[in-house]
């Protein structure tokens, strides 16, 4: 397809004055910006010695809360899993376990593939019960593609750990649950 | 200095070459470091303290990577051209001063004999020898000293460095390579006319080619800077586009051509390439300094220290800080100006450096020839330079290229449709 | 012609006696409903399907007051029915309303506060209820409903009830008392378990103590059920519905033939649900079909091709049993009268031809005979009384005959052989060669049919489904596909014939019959069903049509009668 003359526009360059013709004045001016920054402080941090300040609100490795109860919150709805565009969550859900009255339905396997996984948040958004979240742990690292296949275990462990460190997501309204457990508490 | 001994001269040559090859490595460093700090970074403080061991670590690493050799490449070549680049980069420091000199002795006058009539070369051959011996018992900071020729040999090495280009970009057989170095060829040649004409004035007043006598000059006059801006900043830009370095480093320019004529190289040859291109910056910054700011020649300040060796740490501290000032106004200047489209950067050298370096050196034969004030040549230089301003603003031969409004649309493709 | 006008679009409906519902779905517009079920008799207890009502006379639209049950209402000739879907309507011109009449507000404004009764004790657990995404509680909420509910007290919260049957359980506070299931079980299996017990806002469905809900057609109530209320146990947290790929299949547990959607994910059957075909069984299928279709996933099946070495079955590949056909040939070569090929009423009428001209081709007097048919008591016809004997109309027939194409092969047996050689007929003789392309979901049937003092020919090479009595005796045992693993026809006890698309694919060392049919016939190429009925369309008369069906992958039937 040829370019119609139509949607061409043309774009005169800006007319040079004197002084701009002289090119001096311009590079003294573009030398005042470049030497001023090297004296200028630097904005690298120099990660691992000194750590990140993330925002409050970073995308960062997933975890699993649990209730008031210590029960695991996930309901297994497989909204996340179905939100998630890298499909990277593999749920099988199962009759929840016969003590738990105010729910019928559990995961009896949560697995997130944390390699495959995007850190888009969607999962968090999906999910009704608010039991998975992204926390601010970003500095994931392992020594084989299995260790970073998350189980179940794997992530509530992690909920125990930063509520413990006190690194709670700000998006968590914790305690607060969703729709789904309305009534539990009614 | 004696006559030519064998051993020091390999000791001299040796040590100044391991000590550019330190400077080389450490430019790089530097270059990576102003240009970290100039974009508000850190750059590179991994290897060793504050990071100052990293241009071993990157020599280590072009020494031991694997060394591939595309099968398309026309070997000879493809071999010669990194290696080239590098001898001949280097071969242009011999005649480059790096501390305190003395200017070699002018040719001895023949005066006639008693008789008259028969020239009486004895008398001149003994002055000669006098003078020759005089001169050779200094100490000179340069490698080859009292080279007649010396602006002229800097010059001519300068101009062959291109080879190195060429022969890389042709024999790696690969478009982006030829493209640059094409560029680079048309570039360099364009620049080589500024360039040249903007050091005729110098030569023209100093009455010499050899840099220790224009060095003397200066000494003696002032530095050629006050004389001549006009021409420093000619021989300055020119110098840039020489190097191939921002704004004028078209024939590498990565967005445009890869690599371009470094795209099939890598390794050591990758480095050797870079070796040159450093060592070509740290020659033009020598001569930068040593033609136009004096050498080292510092207001009388080189003259504190009565103790020679003292005298002669003191004026090669001075020329080596004045050449350093200079290797930082090109990194800084990377990060300063964007680069040139081809167009503009062919104007500049064609529309612009090549008349007004013309003009410059008009004037200064005039100022020469009717015995003017030197500083008449730096009213001129001003003068010259604002009214070629003016021109361009008001006349619109500036490089200023950009496509017309009414060529171009006739250029695109046309498809009959329907 | 009796005209009805619908959103102001004309429908006639000739002399058919139709309701608002009917007649509005005629028109293209949708009523949502949920108690009504064009099977089941009409109470009108959900008021979802509430219309505004009026006539056209004298060139005059009167419109009633009050909006009416759809459902409930019939309509007649000059009958003016106005839905809540009026502002979508294309094109038509406007009818000659009274001017302060606007058309479709009331409807709408019913609809909503009807859902909001409808949700007020709904406990919107959507997350954890297997109905979400298929729920027309959910669909009708979104499309019809208020935004919020403005409920202050607390919800009921009726226990759930699991032990309502062996594989069905309530969710009691989910129920919408549309009493859709209480009807069915009343009406259509007539075995009567479920009723509404309690008043008003305590009113729950429940059974009878000591009387669950266990009949043969129970699994329906769960089809039947428009919100997660009653959920099959089988298919209970499995899946989630949105990642089932829904293909129209025949449901393979009987000669009746049911049309059946086959729910898969992953090419892993889940769920079976009844395909609506009244030419056919009508709305339902029986529990014994919906849940049957776990041997296509058992663990137990053989998937890949056997054969016997130092007289154990050894696994082994398709390459080396290239000179299987070789092989079988030679042994139909010495001695024809002594060699049998099998065809089971499991095979699609495709497989069978295929197959049987494949071995006629062989040899003339090679026998082709009718696998073993699978028969298990006598009809069972619904609804029944108290007493569990039937009640006339029949609504509903489980077969006795638990195969679903042997009219199929035995037309295809008559037309290749001239008849139709029973099993039990061979099944006394000595023979020398024996092909079984069997399939039987369920081995039992094979082994009855095996006397106890059979001799094993030679040659037998066995295809199946599951080990049996037959592959322990066979030189070479080939895997075999089920009716959810390919495309086929199957022709049902009446002669209905119903073509179908494969719902998943077969495993992976599996080759399919047809497949295996055209290499026995020497054809080079991938076998599909469109040429075999190209093939078969001049010698079967009756399955011409089936040539010109182009299967898409929705497998639509196209039905004709044998």
């Amino acid at each position: 397809m040829p370019i119609a003359e139509s949607d061409i526009k043309w774009i005169e360059a800006p007319k040079l004055g004197f002084l701009e013709q002289l090119y001096l004045p311009i590079v003294y001016d573009g030398l005042k910006t470049t030497i001023g920054h090297i004296f200028g402080k630097s904005k690298t941090e120099s990660y691992p010695e000194q750590e990140p300040k993330l925002p409050p609100n970073y995308r960062g490795v997933h975890r699993l809360n649990r209730d008031e109860q210590d029960r695991v919150k996930c309901v297994a709805c497989y909204m996340c899993a179905t939100a998630c565009p890298a499909h990277c969550i593999d749920i099988v859900a199962a009759p929840a376990p016969a003590g738990w009255t105010d729910r019928e339905k559990y995961p009896e396997t949560f697995v997130i593939d944390e390699l495959r996984c995007i850190y888009c948040g969607m999962c968090e958004e999906a999910c009704p019960v608010d039991a998975i979240e992204l926390t601010t742990l970003y500095d994931l690292t392992g020594y084989s593609r299995e260790q970073l296949v998350f189980d179940k275990e794997k992530l509530l462990g992690i909920f125990d750990a930063t509520t413990k460190s006190g690194t709670d997501p700000v998006r968590s309204r914790s305690g607060a649950l969703g729709p789904a457990s309305e009534t539990a508490k009614a | 200095m004696p006559e030519f001994d064998l051993l020091t001269t390999t000791i001299i040559i040796g040590g100044l070459v391991a000590i550019v090859m330190s400077i080389v490595g450490y430019a790089t460093l530097a270059e990576r470091k102003v240009s970290a700090w100039i974009q508000d970074r850190v750059g590179p403080n991994r290897v060793g303290p504050l990071g100052l061991l990293q241009p071993l670590a990157d020599g280590g690493k072009f020494f031991l990577k694997e060394s591939p050799i595309p099968s398309h490449v026309d070997k000879i070549f493809y071999l010669l051209a990194p290696a080239a680049a590098m001898a001949i980069a280097l071969l242009a420091l011999a005649v480059v001063p790096w501390g305190g000199t003395t200017p070699p002795p002018k040719p001895v006058a023949v005066n006639m004999a008693a008789d008259g009539k028969t020239p009486d070369y004895s008398k001149a051959v003994q002055r000669f020898d006098a003078e020759q011996g005089e001169y050779r018992n200094q100490f000179q900071g340069v490698i080859a000293p009292g080279l007649d020729i010396g602006i002229v040999y800097v010059f001519a090495l300068g101009s062959l460095a291109i080879y190195g280009v060429i022969l890389g970009g042709w024999s790696s057989d690969n478009k982006y390579s030829l493209l640059g170095s094409l560029r680079s060829s048309a570039q360099i040649i364009s620049y080589e006319i500024p360039l040249g004409m903007s050091i005729v004035g110098v030569v023209l007043f100093a009455g010499s080619m050899n840099l220790e006598t224009i060095i003397a000059w200066q000494k003696q006059n002032g530095w050629f800077l006050m004389f001549q801006p006009l021409a420093f900043l000619l021989f300055m830009v020119s110098v840039y586009a020489e190097c191939n370095r921002l704004p004028f480093d078209l024939p590498e320019a990565e967005q445009e051509l890869v690599g371009g004529y470094l795209t099939e190289y890598g390794s050591l040859k990758f480095g050797m390439f870079m070796l040159g291109e450093y060592t070509h910056m740290i020659t033009t910054s020598f001569l930068m300094s040593i033609v136009f700011w004096g050498g080292w020649s510092l207001f009388g300040l080189e003259e504190v220290f009565t103790d020679p060796i003292a005298a002669a740490v003191l004026k090669a501290a001075i020329l080596g800080g004045k050449m350093l000032g200079f290797l930082l106004l090109y990194i800084v200047i990377r990060w300063t100006i964007p680069r040139f489209r081809f167009d503009q950067l062919m104007g500049l050298a064609w529309k612009v450096m090549i008349p007004l370096s013309l003009l410059h050196l008009l004037a200064a034969m005039l100022v020469r020839q009717y015995g003017w004030s030197n500083w008449a040549l730096t009213a001129i230089s001003i003068g010259l330079f604002v009214a070629f301003g003016l021109v361009a603003a008001f006349k619109k031969i500036a490089p200023n290229n950009t496509p017309r409004r009414k060529v171009i649309p006739k250029m695109l493709p046309r498809v009959m449709v329907g | 012609m009796p005209t009805v006008y619908v959103n102001d679009k004309p429908v006639e409906i000739g002399a058919e006696k139709l309701n608002c519902v009917q007649v509005a779905a005629k028109a293209g517009v949708e009523v949502p409903h949920y108690c009504y079920h064009p099977a089941l008799s009409v109470v009108a207890s959900c008021r979802m399907c509430l219309i505004e009502m009026g006539e056209l006379k004298d060139g005059k639209v009167t419109m009633q007051p009050k909006v009416f049950p759809g459902c409930q209402t019939p309509v007649k000739d000059g009958t003016v029915i106005v839905t809540g879907d009026y502002a979508k309507r294309k094109g038509e011109t406007a009818l000659p309303y009274d001017p302060a009449y606007k058309p479709g507000d009331r409807t709408k404004k019913a609809q909503a506060d009807t859902l909001e009764g409808l949700l007020l004790n709904h406990p919107l657990d959507c997350p954890v209820c297997d109905k979400a995404g298929e729920c027309k509680l959910q669909d009708y909420s979104y499309e019809f409903g208020h935004g919020e509910s403005r409920l202050m007290d607390a919800k009921n919260r009726p226990a759930n009830k699991p032990e309502l049957s062996s594989k069905i359980t309530l969710f009691t506070d989910r129920c919408i008392l549309c009493t859709r299931c209480v009807r069915f079980t009343r009406e259509i299996s007539g075995t009567s378990e479920l009723q509404v017990v309690g008043r008003g806002h305590h009113e729950e469905i429940d059974v009878f103590p000591g009387f669950p809900l266990e009949n043969k057609l129970s699994g329906n109530v769960v089809d039947l059920c428009p919100v997660g209320a009653l959920g099959s146990k089988d298919f209970l947290y499995t899946q989630r519905v949105w990642y089932l790929k829904t293909t129209d299949n025949v449901c393979a547990g009987c000669s009746t033939g049911c049309s059946i959607h086959t729910d898969a994910n992953k090419d892993i059957v889940y769920r079976l649900r009844p395909r609506e075909n009244l030419e056919n069984q009508g709305h339902f299928m029986c529990d014994e079909g919906r849940w049957g279709y776990h041997y296509t996933n058992a663990p137990d099946r053989i998937t890949r091709p056997l054969t016997r070495i130092d007289g154990a079955l050894k696994p082994t590949d398709w390459q080396s049993l290239s000179k299987l056909k070789e092989t079988f040939e030679q042994a139909v070569f010495v001695s024809a009268k002594k060699s049998v090929a099998v065809l089971s009423p499991f095979l699609t009428v495709e497989e069978a031809y295929r197959l049987g001209a494949a071995f006629k081709s062989m040899h003339r007097e090679i026998r082709l005979v009718l696998g073993p048919v699978p028969l298990t008591g006598v009809d069972d016809h619904y609804p029944k009384d108290v007493k569990g004997n039937a009640v006339a109309p029949t609504k509903f027939t489980i077969r006795a005959e638990k195969c679903p194409n042997r009219t199929g092969v035995e037309s295809v047996l008559k037309k290749l052989q001239g008849e139709v050689i029973s099993f039990a007929d061979i099944a006394k003789l000595t023979l020398d060669a024996i092909w079984f392309a069997g399939g039987y979901p369920n081995p039992d049937v094979v082994d009855a049919a095996i006397p106890d003092d059979w001799a094993a020919p030679k040659l037998l090479i066995v295809q199946d489904l599951f080990h049996s009595k037959l592959t322990r005796a066979a030189t070479t045992v080939l895997p075999a596909t089920t009716a959810f693993e390919k495309d086929g026809t199957f022709v049902n006890h009446a002669g209905y014939v119903q073509s179908f698309h494969r719902s998943v694919k077969a495993p992976l060392e599996v080759r399919s019959e047809l497949q295996l049919a055209f290499d026995l016939a020497g054809k080079k190429g991938l076998a599909t069903v469109a040429a075999v009925r190209k093939d078969f369309a001049k010698e079967l008369p009756q399955y011409a049509s089936l040539a010109e069906i182009a299967l898409n992958t929705n497998g639509r039937l196209t039905l004709a009668t044998v």
